[in-house]
């Protein structure tokens, strides 16, 4: 039940200045940590900004749907939206100069398949890449436990897809609406773009459904407001609707400004990136080669000594999260 | 930081799961016992196993007092390590190494724990689908928790999705299971829970096969070859024209529980039922006539207590 989630307890927020606040913090927190060398009016000639970050972000995001769409076999969308959840969670604590999200982004969407019971082993997974396979399946794989880890171990998600079919099926059953089934256009439609806003932070799956339906219904120059008011809501008094009533207009409003960032922009910021990123998390360089080297190594050693028994030894988990003090 | 292997003191190693060990520490900070399982990923194919995932989706969302409790994860290397509450011993001990202190008040009281933590769970659309008494594990206050959930899994209640039919320990697997069904129910559960208690009550396995086709053979030949009133469409699984038995009629249940008093017998009966939705469900086993009848189950103070510094 989502009323009792991990969700709705640590991953829904109150507002967006709220993400905006934790964005902007793991930011400086990075450029105050690889940035001492350089002028503190220089600093953003070199790093990324909060906003470099966040259009960054909105283009991944818009590769993960892609990615997602094109994937063999089709994956379910229960997939997706968990994927977009998680990659949201990661970014809310970590910086794109941290982990680059071309990496992180392939990891939540396996994640999502072992996650949500969508099976494919890894070579099916990096079938699916283009470029270096073996090289993409170690990253990943790599990755994982990372990802787990920041996500706080946080595995199920609640979609708004299942509340949909819910929505569907009692407006089927007590709402005049004919032919209730044409909405689903207009519902994915808008689920697909819900994704790409942070109304998953900041709302409950049954909201953003509702926004769905509602919309969807607009559309097609229905008004289900009678539904929302005199069914759903009857008895839950004039408060509770007013704070539904909000949601479902801030979330459409969140939709309506979806917009693809501009391409040459991003461009510059993936250049600035490639400069400014941590080289330890970049598997090209020698310092992470050398680091996954050695946490191999770590765990071969024995763990059955004589005497006193350890789990293995130290340093690992300041390897896993360097970004952590 | 709590989720840091040095707030964890190792004491022991306490045993092997399927993907690393088990070892027994002490969390510094409260001094609680905790049990440590360490998964080891690096040489796994397809990094962290779906079943770790499934185990601890599923113990995420369970918090019952019969349940085993998982207080943490962090990584070690490339391994994951959870941290479970820490059981000092379990049904399959005490069935192999202190039968006689399963006494028949006791044994009401593991079936009550055993179908509470199933209640529960069913509730909460998980099933486990591996019950078994090695699953079952005891702590230093006597009460049995359900454990390893790495092959439970959130199911629907209308159906419609196909799952492996490759779970459950031979001995405590359903006919459909044995038949290679991909679509079954949390009932599957339910038949586990009547081996499991069958065996509570005779001390020895219900139905125990040493290999699939014996298990299949055995179980046909106590319940008579299934018919379509007994076991409808049980023809058109998977691996039911794979192999044909001789015809046989039921085995009385008396003969199956030689001494065993009729309500008991009426109870394991329940959950021992071909078709899977005549089985008894843990809700309604809860209320059955034998919990009522003398001797009444035993009280958590007269629970077996097991040894609180137990190692392998």
């Amino acid at each position: 039940m989502f009323s009792t989630s991990s969700q709705r307890k640590f991953w829904t927020f109150v507002d967006e200045t709220e993400l905006a606040r934790l964005r902007e913090k793991h930011n400086l927190n990075y450029i105050a940590k690889h940035g001492t060398h350089i002028d503190e009016y220089q600093r953003y000639n070199f790093f990324l900004s909060p906003d470099e970050e966040r259009l960054l972000l909105k283009q991944y995001e818009l590769h993960l749907k892609d990615f997602c769409k094109r994937f063999s076999p089709p994956m379910p969308k229960g997939v997706v939206g968990t994927a977009f959840h998680y990659f949201k969670r990661f970014y809310l604590y970590n910086s794109t100069m941290d982990y680059h999200p071309k990496e992180i982004l392939a990891t939540c969407v396996y994640l999502a398949c072992k996650v949500e019971e969508f099976n494919v082993s890894i070579g099916q997974f990096v079938a699916n890449i283009k470029g270096d396979r073996d090289k993409a399946s170690d990253i990943i794989l790599n990755n994982e436990l990372l990802l787990m880890q920041q996500l706080n171990y946080h595995l199920t998600i609640h979609n708004p897809f299942r509340p949909v079919e819910g929505f569907l099926i009692d407006i089927k059953t007590r709402c005049s609406l004919a032919n209730p089934e044409r909405l689903r256009g207009g519902i994915d439609e808008f689920l697909d773009k819900v994704f790409l806003t942070d109304a998953c932070l900041l709302y409950a799956p049954s909201q953003i459904a509702l926004a769905a339906v509602l919309h969807a219904a607009s559309k097609e120059q229905e008004n289900l407001d009678s539904y929302v008011t005199d069914m759903l809501f009857r008895d839950a008094g004039q408060d509770k609707l007013a704070i539904l009533i909000e949601a479902v207009r801030k979330i459409r409003s969140l939709v309506k400004m979806v917009e693809s960032p501009a391409r040459e922009k991003v461009r510059l910021i993936e250049k600035k990136l490639d400069r400014c990123r941590n080289q330890e998390n970049n598997p090209d360089s020698e310092i992470y080669k050398r680091r996954m080297r050695e946490l191999l190594d770590e765990d071969d050693l024995p763990h059955t000594g004589s005497g006193r028994m350890s789990l293995d030894t130290s340093g690992v988990s300041q390897v896993l999260s360097p970004s952590a003090s | 930081m709590d989720n840091d292997v040095t707030n964890y003191s190792v004491i022991g190693r306490i045993g092997e799961g399927a993907h690393g060990l088990v070892f027994k520490a002490r969390h510094i900070p409260t001094g609680r016992e905790v049990a440590l399982k360490k998964i080891l990923i690096k040489n796994l194919e397809d990094g962290i196993p779906v079943n770790v995932m499934r185990e601890i989706k599923a113990l995420q969302l369970l918090r019952c007092k019969y349940i085993i409790k998982l207080y943490n994860m962090f990584p070690r290397g490339m391994s994951l390590v959870l941290v479970l509450e820490y059981m000092c011993s379990g049904l399959w001990d005490m069935l192999h190494h202190t039968q006689q202190e399963l006494t028949l008040p006791r044994v009401k009281t593991y079936a009550q724990m055993l179908l509470k933590g199933t209640r529960y769970m069913h509730a909460h659309y998980v099933m486990h689908r591996d019950l078994k008494p090695a699953n079952l594990l005891i702590n230093h206050e006597g009460i049995l928790k359900i454990a390893d959930l790495g092959l439970a899994r959130l199911y629907w209640p209308d159906g419609g999705r196909p799952y492996s039919h490759q779970v459950a320990t031979r001995w405590y697997r359903a006919p459909e299971l044995l038949y290679g069904a991909r679509y079954y129910t949390e009932r599957v559960d339910l038949w586990a829970v009547g081996c499991i208690l069958a065996e509570l009550i005779t001390k020895q396995a219900l139905f125990a096969g040493e290999s699939d086709i014996e298990q299949l053979a055995i179980v046909l030949q106590h319940l008579g070859t299934p018919t379509e009133e007994t076991w409808p469409g049980h023809s058109a699984l998977p691996d039911f024209h794979k192999i044909t038995f001789p015809a046989s009629s039921p085995t009385p249940w008396p003969e199956l529980l030689p001494g065993v008093e009729p309500d008991a017998v009426h109870l394991v009966k329940s959950f021992i039922k071909y078709d899977a939705d005549k089985r008894i469900s843990a809700k309604e086993a809860l209320t059955h006539q034998w919990f009522y009848n003398r001797p009444a189950p035993a009280s958590l103070e007269n629970m077996p207590k097991p040894m609180m510094n137990k190692l392998k």
